[in-house]
């Protein structure tokens, strides 16, 4: 009997649970050379913003114990090429599209989901209120749940069709957060963005990063990730996209059963784009062992 | 962009060249018949401390038997671990990646600057330089190292016909000093001939010969070292500074760029 993968989140259906992080996988173009998107659930493009960030200067990454360590900076093409260059080829992909949003302000968020809503290739906007290395790049507005609904709120306005707000793990309450998004209408939450971290020279003394803090990514964060997706899902009904240091089908397994509907792979593409491929083949394997018919049979079923 | 393969791959010879060198062949790579000189593969270290791919330059292929050679030097936790690797063990193999070198018209000289570890690209393209009938004798191999232990493959760089120029810091082997002055000195001698620039090693070494290419008004092209978390140009983070501004992901804009287009920092 073959076993289905299939999830939907907010209305939206995804071919499988396998997303590509923000930040991890461009705007497609670069895994599209090595195998079909239509692998994956969805693509989730990098952060875009109003306006074209070239990010910071490097070093820009530094490798840690299972982990990397990064500060680029939101560097991207900006909403205007986004439209002009890379949604034509996005257009052409026969997987889902999520657009990930950055904005310095409320106002910008708004232009730029506003500009996104008039395209429909994005089938889902994720905000990103949670970037750990851009002041102006969200963060501010994740660790305020009052500016969490507020940014929420006015994203919802001007864009139609279902919407992500991205978490912050740097919270003194992430439940809290996470009401103040749902609050603000978002249809569901991407748990967690990356962890802040640095690194330093031992024999200049200077940081590893040309912009001395950075987010930690990878396996080292997963544990962390997992406790904050099981917490969210006890307190709060917006479906959850578990997101930190998943590398293969036994890792998503475990984001599963703590109550993420889908997931999001990032770091493990930097060792192997081909990831998400293993992972849905890891995934129906399992299925068929356990003798599970869908997917979505493992989600929150977690024996407490 | 020609579509990297990924596969296990096989250590079916290592050789020591000294001093911390080493060359290492593995097979079977089905990609490995279109890799040209100046792409890189990255290699999936067989670790659990690390976690990321490390990248290296070809030094030569086989394509009949699927090989790829890399040489490096034990310097990091990967190549210490890549140092350890014996015959028969099994790598990961990403690759090819990145922007190959031109090759440059057979009535152009080429003048080849290595620095250190940077030289096995640069063999590479010369042996297919010369497998595409450039002649030897218009391939001018300057090739730096600190001292005499280290400069390697000399034997293997000697029988192929090009004119080798060596120099060392210490004056150990052939020209005592830096590799860009008997470079400046033979470009100002032949700048009536038409010369093409290129270079890999260290970034000094390449910042020095972006300016002489500039100087002299040479064209050619660089190849870069960077720390690349994913060689394929999804990460960002191997991203160098561009003199028009902006930056360059050195994975899969490079790791070969045209003198005067990086911004390179030292």
């Amino acid at each position: 009997m073959p076993v289905d993968l299939k999830c939907k989140i907010a209305g939206v259906e995804f071919a499988n649970p396998i997303m590509t992080a923000s930040g991890c996988a461009g705007y497609g173009e670069e895994l599209a050379q090595i195998y079909p998107l239509s692998n994956l659930g969805a693509l989730v493009t990098k952060s875009i913003s109003l306006k074209v960030r070239p990010g910071y200067p490097p070093p820009r990454t530094v490798e840690t114990p299972g982990g990397l360590l990064n500060a680029i900076g939101l560097a991207n093409v900006g909403i205007d090429r986004f439209l002009n260059e890379k949604v034509p080829f996005l257009e052409q992909q026969k997987t889902k599209v999520i657009v990930n949003v950055a904005g310095s302000t409320i106002d910008e968020y708004v232009e730029v989901c506003s500009r996104l809503n008039d395209c429909s290739c994005a089938d889902m906007i994720e905000l990103n209120i949670s970037c750990p290395n851009v002041n102006e790049g969200g963060i501010e507005f994740g660790t305020s749940p009052k500016l969490t609904e507020k940014t929420v709120a006015a994203a919802r306005k001007v864009f139609k069709r279902p919407i992500i707000a991205k978490l912050a793990p740097n919270v003194t309450s992430i439940v809290e957060i996470a009401k103040a998004a749902e609050q603000g209408g978002a249809d569901a939450l991407s748990i967690i963005n990356s962890v802040i971290g640095t690194a330093v020279d031992i024999d200049s003394w200077k940081p590893l990063l040309a912009n001395i803090n950075g987010g930690l990514t990878g396996p080292a964060i997963k544990p962390i990730a997992l406790a904050m997706v099981s917490g969210v899902y006890r307190k709060c009904k917006l479906p959850i996209i578990g997101i930190g240091g998943i590398t293969d089908y036994k890792d998503v397994i475990e984001y599963l059963l703590y109550g993420a509907t889908a997931v999001q792979v990032g770091t493990a593409l930097f060792v192997d784009p081909s990831a998400p491929l293993k992972i849905v083949k890891g995934l129906k394997k399992y299925l068929k062992e356990k003798k599970l018919k869908s997917v979505t049979e493992l989600i929150g079923k977690v024996r407490r | 962009m020609t579509k990297p393969t990924c596969e296990d791959t096989l250590v079916v010879k290592k050789r020591d060249l000294k001093n911390d060198y080493f060359s290492l062949v593995l097979a079977p790579f089905s990609g490995a018949k279109s890799i040209k000189p100046g792409q890189f593969v990255h290699i999936r270290l067989p670790s659990t401390e690390i976690y990321f791919r490390r990248a290296f330059s070809v030094a030569s292929v086989n394509p009949v038997k699927k090989e790829v050679e890399i040489i490096f030097k034990v310097f990091g936790r990967g190549t210490k671990i890549l140092g350890k690797m014996r015959k028969g063990d099994s790598l990961d193999l990403l690759g090819p990646l990145g922007v190959p070198f031109s090759f440059p018209n057979k009535k152009e000289r080429a003048v080849i600057v290595a620095g250190g570890v940077g030289f096995p690209p640069l063999m590479f393209l010369a042996e297919k330089m010369i497998e595409r009938g450039h002649n030897p004798k218009q391939i001018e191999f300057f090739y730096g190292g600190r001292s005499k232990t280290e400069l390697v493959e000399l034997s293997r760089l000697k029988k192929m016909g090009i004119k080798l120029h060596l120099s060392t810091d210490d004056g150990s082997a052939g020209t005592k000093g830096l590799v860009i002055g008997p470079v400046e000195k033979y470009l100002k001698k032949h700048l009536n001939e038409k010369l093409k620039l290129f270079g890999c090693g260290p970034e000094k070494m390449l910042k020095a010969v972006d300016e002489l290419g500039l100087k002299y008004d040479i064209k050619g092209q660089l190849a870069l070292e960077a720390l690349m978390p994913c060689g394929v140009g999804i990460c960002l983070g191997c991203v160098v500074p561009l003199k028009a501004g902006g930056f360059a992901r050195v994975c899969c804009d490079g790791p070969v760029f045209e003198i005067g287009v990086v911004n390179i920092a030292c």
